[in-house]
């Protein structure tokens, strides 16, 4: 334990010239992402595509009962013509 | 109120008492797994793999009712393999969203093209196409027996999905399947079979819901046809 708290402390402060001069590709990254926000994400998700689809049937629901009402109008006014003919 | 709705009514509020119930238990109650599974992460499971179940019964109603579709063409067969299909591309848009996130911890990445996970893509992807095609290919005909032939491709390439852990291996891990070395905990046994439970009376109610408005559809346009030809309304 000793040793290696003397290795750490002996290592050199890094000089502005060993930095990074580029951005190199790494495959396979320290694992930083949090896994509350992961979690948190696919429950949002989840509920969002739900609740999308319901929304698009109540959509389809709507346009349903427009076609009905125009129908419905169309027929009155057939109805009507005929009765003062 | 016709029995019908009754029945409807009764399995939306199980339904939802289950969704609730599955919502505490796995929040509250289940455990969290080890660091390798994702840790907290690992939750997502419980709503990832009764998707997928979501998606088969979709794939499995939009199989038959294709099937019955081919055998002899009504408007009740069409508008449940329709109802089939929309429901398994829900269920698998679920799956294909809920899995990267969970892979992303366990794996260190969102997507690799792992068997299982390019099979359940292109399933999905064939349901999206029946869908497309329904929606803005007309509802002639020829356009639902294709869209039914469609559907029964879909549908039988599921069984590849399900058994593509086994037959190819890859990243994709085996818990509960066959190998598997199964959940550590009984309550993350019992959280997983009530959300499937809960997920598959979803699906159903779904399923059900989506039916009888393309019934209502093909009612509605039935009688625009016979007012059109009656004079009373003019040609859509």
């Amino acid at each position: 334990m000793q040793d290696r708290d003397v290795k750490v402390s002996a290592q050199p402060a890094p000089k502005p010239i060993d930095r990074s001069t580029e951005f190199v590709a790494v495959e396979g990254g320290v694992q930083t992402t949090s896994a509350g926000t992961l979690l948190v994400a696919a429950y949002g998700v989840m509920w969002a595509l739900l609740l999308l689809f319901v929304f698009l049937g109540w959509r389809r629901q709507r346009s349903l009962e427009s076609r009905l009402g125009d129908l419905e109008k169309a027929l009155a006014a057939a109805t009507s013509s005929s009765s003062k003919g | 109120m016709p029995r019908a709705d009754v029945a409807f009514n009764l399995l939306l509020v199980l339904t939802a008492a289950l969704f609730l119930y599955v919502i505490y238990y796995v929040f509250l109650v289940a455990p969290e797994a080890q660091l390798a599974a994702g840790g907290l992460a690992q939750k997502i499971f419980y709503f990832h793999v009764p998707a997928a179940s979501g998606m088969y019964i979709g794939g499995v109603i939009c199989f038959f009712g294709s099937v019955a579709y081919m055998l002899r063409g009504t408007d009740i067969r069409n508008a449940v393999a329709k109802a089939g299909a929309e429901v398994a591309v829900i269920f698998g848009a679920l799956m294909l969203t809920s899995g990267p996130l969970w892979a992303k911890k366990a794996w260190g990445v969102y997507w690799t093209w792992d068997p299982r996970l390019t099979t359940t893509m292109l399933t999905v992807l064939i349901f999206t196409a029946i869908v497309m095609l329904r929606t803005f290919a007309g509802d002639g005909e020829a356009e639902r027996k294709f869209a039914a032939a469609f559907g029964v491709l879909g549908s039988i390439i599921m069984p590849i999905v399900h058994y593509s852990v086994q037959l190819w291996s890859g990243n994709h891990p085996k818990v509960i399947s066959e190998g598997g070395q199964g959940l550590g905990d009984p309550r993350m046994y019992h959280a997983l079979y009530v959300a499937m439970a809960a997920m598959s009376l979803l699906s159903l109610l779904f399923v059900w819901m989506r039916t009888r408005l393309a019934m209502t559809q093909s009612r509605l346009a039935h009688a625009e046809e016979r007012a059109a030809t009656a004079g009373i309304l003019e040609e859509p």
